[in-house]
């Protein structure tokens, strides 16, 4: 019974971190690219404040709408959310952590997705559908990366638990095996910078219609369902983001803060990283995108490759 | 024994009572209906009798004929066969009665649900056949009812072809089996699969069989580049007709397939990475041509092909794990592909009876022509939804489960073979992976052109949704799709038995616990899921109380005129991932030369041809053709030169015989 009182309290606990500090990344990020720009920039609190905003907000929906509009950013959002509850994050281990986990990790993405992608459809409106498609496309290649990321984790790792793959006290051998650790790194966030629409891949702060693919899908959506949808992207981000920093911090000082602070400005780091990218860099043409997403799975690969000659088979 | 014989008598029973009855309609109808449900019923509950209690039964009146003898059993795997297949039978069967009725007093129902009555029946034969005579028996009867079940629109010339290409393929396969089952059989000295077992083979003698069984087997169950019937074949069927070919005709291959390996037990390594080659082939080839289709029923045909590749990889992982000696890869590759199997019946049937729901009311099968249905067929369009969550192996849904299972054994292999095991292993999770995301692309394309959205061809259109003899068959496939994908364990501890019955040996201690246990906690943490969803729901229907809510037309960026023909169509959906694997596909694009100096007219139409038709099998067909007019003079239609042929092959027999 006090377990699984223990489980529970450490459940919203997870929960209530994930909430609390996800959205402070793209204040991050905004913040770094106005430092770029010259700028003083928005507070690093805006993401917060428009959040708020949003859910004081009422909501427009289109005629042309069903049900499933309505639900989408709830279903994404709880996918996310619990996607979340699988990854070790600095001083907190994940609330649930079993074999082959990293299977449902994908799939629940894959379901938030889905969803997001028949809401645009089901506006009818042909720039919600181009975004759409392309959204889809870039992310069956994304995917692919994923998992073989994961497979070279798996093989060097020998566990299919993401605690077991990355966190939860085991600690990477970067000694041994440092150039495929490397490489899944680099890969990974590839797949960081494409799942959450990062430049190269796609502009977060663009308006214009025809160049954007995530942006453009939820041009419908308004008041509490964009927040829904915001908050989604932040907290997707800071899933992905937990992850790369339990493969780059691979030791466990033992002491819940330390671990919590090294973790936090770990992923400050990362935000800083995307906002210095996307400072300096364009966006790809859209036909060069597949040839970026197909770069982080031959890098998977050649971890795969690496690992396999490494370790011995 | 009894009951799966009663259920057996009763069919065929039932299916010459209704040929005589067929003038009276209505006699007829309630005659197919009773007797369905009836046999249905006795069916499951002798296969899950079996299931169950894990005893196998036989029944063996020593009732012999010409090299083969009549001898059926029923063990865990042909239990787990008949159960799908009589879940399957009965939703598409009660649903056959309602789409059928409009054309009652138009064409002879009595013969179409004599024939469908047929079909079950030798589907039930072949599956518990242990003997290979009555294997084949069983086989051809399929065989042959099915293609009438199919050229049910025989006025249309298309379906007739349909129906021919697919006799001619199949009968190619056939020729296989009963060179390899001839070939077995003499090995054995006998054609009961119980001495055929007893006997070791050569390994030569093994890979022939192999290649064979794989032709023989593989033209039925669809692998790439056989399947050229399957996306011919289920658009002109019937819609119920087409989900019983896509779930349980071309499953039969599958178990033919399985029963060949559990018969013959010992392969080498090489047939286990080529199942597992054939199993990505297929997969990936499978969605990609799917997404290239704009037709429903051809776009569905395409993904069965692509299921029976997720299905390939799960035996291929066991044949590898058996080669190794790994039996716990082995057995949850067995237990993924047998799960898949049963899974991809169950949704693959509901999408299939769905769009024929959608057919029946619109009556094209074009999805860029249609849009917005979901307004009209509430029922259906969430059917299709539940069937589509389904088959891209999303959570919540049975799909899930089964590929998490085919995933487990992939990377169980890359755990514990070695090197060459494990780069094959490695090779079918990208595959898998890359299935799983082009299929969510697909049915997103799928549900949103057919469902969402305006209807393309009309801006006002009022259809009716579709009665309740059509809703619920499908309702019930539906709800099997959720309980699998939220209570798994029956279902993976019932394909777990099967997979014993494969591999000959018992489930080791405690393995059923290890796979179970992560699927528990998969679907605990769906149900924590469900609960945050509840309370995002309740957050925003209490912040959305005080504050308005609009309604009014979509956002197009200012544009004033938006009219249905402006949104984005399935072709269009589809062409950046088709783009990226243009060397992969055939394109053919068709548009007229322009006419005059100011053309006013134009058109373009684009299709992905299907390559390992248009490339492979025209080619050689068209080869055959020309050789074989050459030889046009032996049949000059003079009865007198035939007696004379025979008279000189007799001769020869007879000179050999003597000599």
């Amino acid at each position: 019974m006090a377990q699984k009182i223990l489980a529970i309290i450490s459940l919203w606990l997870h929960l209530t971190f994930i909430l609390v500090s996800s959205p402070f990344l793209l204040g991050v990020i905004g913040k770094t690219k106005a430092f770029f720009a010259g700028k003083w920039g928005p507070p690093l609190f805006q993401p917060y404040y428009d959040i708020a905003k949003l859910l004081r907000k009422g909501c427009v929906y289109s005629t042309t709408t069903t049900w499933i509009f309505r639900a989408a950013p709830m279903i994404a959002l709880a996918a996310v959310l619990v996607s979340g509850f699988l990854v070790p994050m600095g001083g907190f281990n994940a609330p649930a952590q079993f074999w082959g986990d990293v299977i449902l990790f994908v799939y629940l993405f894959a379901l938030a997705r889905f969803f997001i992608i028949l809401a645009a459809l089901d506006t009818g409106s042909s720039f919600e559908g181009i975004g759409a498609s392309r959204e889809a496309t870039f992310s069956c290649l994304s995917e692919v990366a994923l998992f073989l990321n994961f497979t070279a984790l798996a093989l060097i790792s020998k566990n299919l638990s993401i605690t077991g793959l990355v966190g939860g006290g085991v600690s990477l051998p970067w000694q041994i095996i440092g150039p495929a650790l490397t490489l899944v790194v680099i890969s990974f966030f590839l797949i960081l910078l494409c799942e959450n629409s990062r430049i190269p891949v796609d502009d977060p702060a663009t308006h214009l219609e025809l160049t954007m693919i995530h942006e453009v899908m939820v041009l419908d959506h308004s008041g509490v369902d964009l927040a829904y949808i915001l908050y989604g992207g932040a907290v997707k981000l800071f899933v992905l983001g937990s992850f790369l920093m339990a493969i780059l911090i691979p030791f466990k000082t033992q002491n819940i803060f330390m671990d919590t602070g090294i973790f936090c400005s770990g992923m400050t780091g990362l935000a800083v990283a995307i906002g210095v990218i996307e400072s300096v860099m364009a966006r790809l043409r859209l036909n060069r995108v597949p040839y970026f997403l197909i770069s982080a799975v031959i890098f998977a690969v050649f971890a795969l490759i690496i690992t396999l000659v490494r370790g011995g088979h | 024994m009894n009951l799966f014989l009663t259920s057996w008598y009763v069919l065929m029973a039932a299916s010459f009572l209704m040929l005589l009855s067929a003038r009276v309609k209505k006699i007829c109808g309630y005659l197919f209906l009773s007797s369905l449900i009836f046999s249905c019923l006795t069916g499951l509950v002798s296969a899950i009798h079996v299931l169950c209690f894990n005893t196998p039964e036989v029944f063996r009146p020593h009732w012999q004929f010409p090299f083969g003898e009549f001898y059926i059993g029923i063990d865990a795997l042909s239990a787990f066969f008949l159960l799908l297949f009589f879940v399957l039978m009965l939703a598409a069967g009660i649903y056959g009665y309602g789409y059928l009725r409009d054309y009652a007093g138009k064409r002879s129902l009595g013969a179409h649900y004599c024939l469908y009555h047929w079909l079950s029946a030798s589907i039930m034969l072949t599956l518990v056949a242990k003997n290979a005579v009555l294997f084949l028996i069983g086989w051809e009867l399929m065989t042959v009812s099915a293609y009438f079940l199919i050229t049910f629109y025989d006025e249309k010339e298309s379906v007739r072809k349909a129906g021919y290409i697919y006799l001619i393929a199949t009968h190619t396969g056939t020729f296989c089996l009963l060179a390899m089952f001839l070939l077995m059989g003499s090995r054995a000295g006998s054609m009961n699969f119980d001495q055929m077992m007893a006997v070791p083979f050569s390994p030569s003698l093994v890979v022939v069989l192999f290649i064979l069984a794989l032709i023989g087997f593989g033209v039925k169950a669809g692998f790439i580049p056989l399947h050229i019937w399957l996306p011919h074949a289920h658009p002109a069927a019937p819609s119920h007709i087409s989900a019983l070919l896509s779930g349980a005709v071309i499953k039969i291959g599958i178990y033919g397939l399985i029963r060949f390996i559990l018969i013959v037990k010992h392969f080498p390594l090489g047939c286990g990475i080529l199942l597992l080659v054939i199993g990505a082939v297929s997969g990936v080839g499978g969605v990609l041509y799917a997404l290239g289709q704009h037709e429903i029923k051809k776009l569905l045909a395409y993904h069965s092909i692509e299921n029976i590749g997720i299905i390939t990889l799960g035996l291929g992982m066991g044949m590898m794990g058996q080669a190794f000696n790994q039996d716990t890869v082995a057995f949850i590759g067995y237990a993924g592909a047998l799960l898949h199997v049963f899974n991809h019946a169950v949704f693959k049937g509901l999408l299939f009876l769905s769009a024929g729901s959608v057919i029946r009311t619109t009556h094209t099968g074009e999805i860029d022509h249609m849009g917005g249905l979901l307004k009209m067929l509430p029922w259906t369009g969430y059917l299709f939804l539940v069937g589509s969550l389904s088959i891209c192996g999303l959570p919540f849904f049975n799909g899930f489960i089964s590929e998490w299972l085919v995933y487990q054994a992939l990377l169980g292999g890359v755990f514990h073979f070695d090197i060459h095991g494990i780069i094959f292993s490695c090779l079918g999770v990208a595959s898998l992976a890359l299935i799983g995301g082009l299929a969510a692309y697909c049915f997103a394309k799928a549900f949103g052109a057919i469902f969402l959205g305006k209807n393309r061809s009309k801006e006002d259109c009022h259809y009716k949704e579709s009665s309740f003899v059509l809703c619920g068959p499908m309702v019930g496939l539906a709800v099997i799709c959720a309980w699998i994908g939220l209570f798994p364990s029956m279902m993976v501890s019932f394909s777990l038995q099967a997979a014993q019955a494969i591999m000959g040996i018992t489930v080791p201690l405690g393995m059923e616990e290890t796979i179970l246990d992560p699927l528990l906690k998969v679907t605990s943490v769906l149900w924590i899921a469900v609960f945050i969803f509840a309370i995002l729901f309740i957050l925003k229907k209490s912040l959305l109380k005080t504050r308005p809510v609009r309604e009014t037309e979509t956002w197009s960026c200012g544009y004033a005129m938006p009219s249905s023909r402006m949104q984005y169509t399935a072709s269009s959906f589809a062409a950046p991932v088709l783009r990226i694997f243009r060397t992969l596909l055939v394109f053919q694009i068709k548009t007229p030369k322009p006419k005059k100096h100011f053309p006013a007219e134009t058109s373009l139409s684009s299709s992905v041809l299907d390559a390992s038709e248009y490339l492979f099998f025209r080619p050689i067909l068209y080869l055959i053709k020309k050789l074989s007019r050459k030889l046009n003079w032996i049949q000059s239609g003079h009865t007198q030169r035939y007696l004379l042929y025979i008279f000189f092959f007799l001769l020869t027999l007879l000179i050999w015989k003597l000599h």
